[in-house]
């Protein structure tokens, strides 16, 4: 594990700390925006998680859990913090939040992922029949020296995993992960903010969340999908957020 | 907790500025407080036909095409505000049994139309007429700053330094301009005959029809332009090193007017005009507009709190802007832009934009103590209502002692 600290950059003077934890294949800026709005009164940290931005990756197949770790002991000594985790980000925060309980006041999840989608018989179908026909490329491949798999990756892999290079092993333990029951041991408050047109986590993973997780409060954005929620959504977010920081200080 | 309040924003309408104020429209929906408010996009388009529905949030869906009309459902306004009091736009389906009428009731209008018909005191007429909450300005501070004229007038009397002008009507059918009437009246009123010139439309904003001439043959040339735009336009003398300032003003809870953080729109060319003003940096083809409040107004290149401005500078253009506000009892985000001499550093007020592009959003957020679009939002609303519920107080005809026909 290396634990050369983790890009990132700095704002605001006060007490309360908040880490920005953007999602797959973005970096900090993603969250730029919406941070802002909140820097009066509080300090940010907006990281560029391994292998994203200008920080480097870790070893091929770190987990979400490894991510959690390190970070974790970067921030040795926090207490309190509120993380914030778009996506990916929220794989992260919520690991974090389960296994270091301590340093969490709360964590907000922005089309947080980590949950499996329910789907239909043919989509699980056709998506055996694929992976399938992966591993039948990979055996080709592998006896006969054809190029079948880089073939079958153009054709049917996502664009996350086309592009994931050295991180294709995390990817590929991220997206098979089910973070149900470390959601359960999640103690902090948790505020779901969700885009009722997200396509990639969609309102239905917030529910899901929401009856995890033990104290969570769950919002639904109309008419926001999975990254506009971020930009066009930040005045939303910045809202629900700070109604939510509000009632966790009178709580 | 109480229920939210229905805000419908209006935007889009029968101007010149009908794509900006699609933007500006869309960012106040964007910034509105979900706990608070719900939203309900308004969209005017250019034949003047109301319309709603989910599509109008999403840029990409512009320029509505045509097979679209069927996603959305076309509105009338009821001008006859119902007993209970909620103002409600109607929308009538067709079903087995007849035409169907639907209410869809809500709570205040935030106009966010730029131009004509919208931003000129017209909207807000109709609006006090059918006694509907509103936000922003009232009718007469709309109208007074929409006239370009009438407000350098309003703001000469009330001492404020304003470059002179001619202002120029329409020939009627069949006539033309004279060169030599002309002359002569520049001469009158701007005391020289002195090229270069300005010439704009006298109700426009957003630059639209704005023009440099340098000859008796280009101010021809460019009243003609003008006049397709505007009846009445404008003549004033060309600012050398002419850099702009623009400000916000508001007037916050406690009715004091308040002033934003102060930019200077950076421009390539020697004069703004649309193009460079609303389209700079964008490369023709799919423009990228999904990006939300980043765009549009905001993105363009601006510097804000410029350092070349002294303490004078900054002091001048703070009290002429907040008198104006004052003077012309205005509400809402109102920017107000001033001209300056690069060299001499002097200044004069320039025009009042009442709804401005993006509501001047991202000059609050930089102001002195910054305010954030969600509370600019948040106030402009709360003032709509405060202003709407006290216009007149009880205007029945027996308040006044004018009961002609009383019952028994």
């Amino acid at each position: 594990m290396t634990l050369k600290k983790w890009h990132c950059e700095k704002f605001g003077l006060g007490n309360q700390a908040f880490y920005w934890l953007h999602g797959w294949g973005h970096d900090l800026n993603a969250f730029k925006r919406m941070a802002l709005l909140f820097k009066n009164g509080t300090v940010h940290t907006l990281f560029d998680q391994p292998g994203f931005g200008k920080t480097p990756a870790l070893p091929e197949g770190a987990t979400t859990r490894e991510y959690a770790d390190i970070l974790a002991a970067q921030l040795a000594g926090t207490k309190d913090a509120i993380f914030i985790g778009h996506s990916y980000g929220g794989r992260v925060a919520v690991q974090l939040a389960a296994h270091y309980p301590e340093m969490v006041k709360a964590i907000i999840l922005i089309g947080g992922a980590g949950l499996k989608r329910k789907r239909s018989i043919v989509f699980k179908v056709r998506a055996a029949a694929l992976r399938a026909l992966g591993r039948v490329a990979r055996l080709f491949d592998f006896f006969f020296k054809t190029q079948y798999r880089a073939a079958y990756i153009a054709r049917f892999g996502s664009a996350d995993y086309r592009n994931a290079g050295p991180l294709r092993g995390t990817l590929v333990s991220a997206v098979n992960e089910d973070l149900s029951q470390i959601a359960r041991q999640i103690s902090c408050p948790t505020l779901l903010i969700y885009g009722s047109e997200d396509t990639e986590t969609p309102p239905e993973i917030g529910r899901k969340y929401e009856n995890l997780i033990p104290i969570a409060r769950y919002t639904e954005l109309a008419g926001y999908g999975h990254t506009d929620i971020l930009s066009r959504g930040a005045y939303q977010c910045e809202a629900i957020i700070k109604s939510f920081l509000k009632d966790l200080d009178h709580a | 907790m109480a229920e939210k309040k229905v805000i419908a924003v209006v935007f889009g309408g029968r101007s010149v500025e009908h794509d900006v104020s699609i933007l500006t429209g869309l960012q106040f929906l964007e910034a509105l407080d979900p706990g608070k408010y719900t939203g309900l996009p308004v969209y005017v388009d250019a034949l003047g036909q109301w319309w709603t529905g989910s599509i109008l949030s999403k840029r990409s869906e512009y320029p509505i095409k045509k097979t679209h009309h069927t996603a959305l459902t076309q509105l009338t306004l009821d001008l006859a505000t119902p007993a209970n009091g909620r103002p409600q736009f109607l929308t009538f389906q067709k079903g087995i049994m007849g035409e169907k009428r639907q209410a869809i009731p809500f709570d205040l209008v935030v106009p966010a139309i730029h131009g004509t018909n919208g931003e000129d005191g017209t909207l807000q007429g109709l609006l006090d007429f059918a006694g509907i909450p509103y936000a922003g300005c009232r009718p007469l501070g709309a109208a007074a700053t929409m006239n370009k004229v009438f407000a350098k007038r309003a703001a000469r009397t009330a001492g404020i330094k304003v470059l002179p002008e001619l202002l120029v009507n329409r020939p009627a059918q069949g006539q033309f301009l004279n060169a030599n009437t002309l002359k002569e009246a520049l001469t009158n009123a701007l005391g020289t005959e002195t090229y270069p010139f300005i010439v704009k439309p006298c109700n426009l904003g957003s630059s639209v029809g704005v023009s440099k001439v340098n000859d008796m043959d280009g101010l021809m040339a460019a009243l003609m332009s003008a006049f397709r735009l505007d009846s009445a336009v404008i003549v004033e003398p060309f600012v050398p090193n002419l850099v702009e300032y623009n400000i916000a003003c508001r007037r916050n809870e406690k009715g004091v007017v308040e002033t934003s953080a102060i930019e200077r729109p950076k421009r390539e060319a020697e004069l703004l005009d649309f193009k460079n003003k609303y389209l700079a940096g964008r490369k023709t083809g799919g423009a990228k507009l999904d990006t939300g409040p980043s765009e549009g107004m905001a993105s363009l290149n601006r510097v804000l709190n410029p350092d070349e401005l002294t303490a004078k500078q900054v002091n001048f253009i703070k009290t002429c802007s907040s008198q104006l506000f004052d003077e012309l009892n205005l509400a809402g985000s109102v920017r107000i832009d001033f001209l300056s001499d690069e060299k001499t550093g002097e200044l004069w007020l320039n025009e009042a934009n009442t709804i401005p592009g993006s509501f001047a959003y991202f000059l609050w957020e930089a102001a002195k103590e910054p305010m954030s679009f969600l509370s600019l939002t948040n106030a402009i609303i709360e003032e709509g209502f405060t202003l709407s519920a006290g216009r007149l107080g009880n205007t029945t005809a027996d308040a006044g002692g004018a009961t002609l026909f009383a019952g028994d």
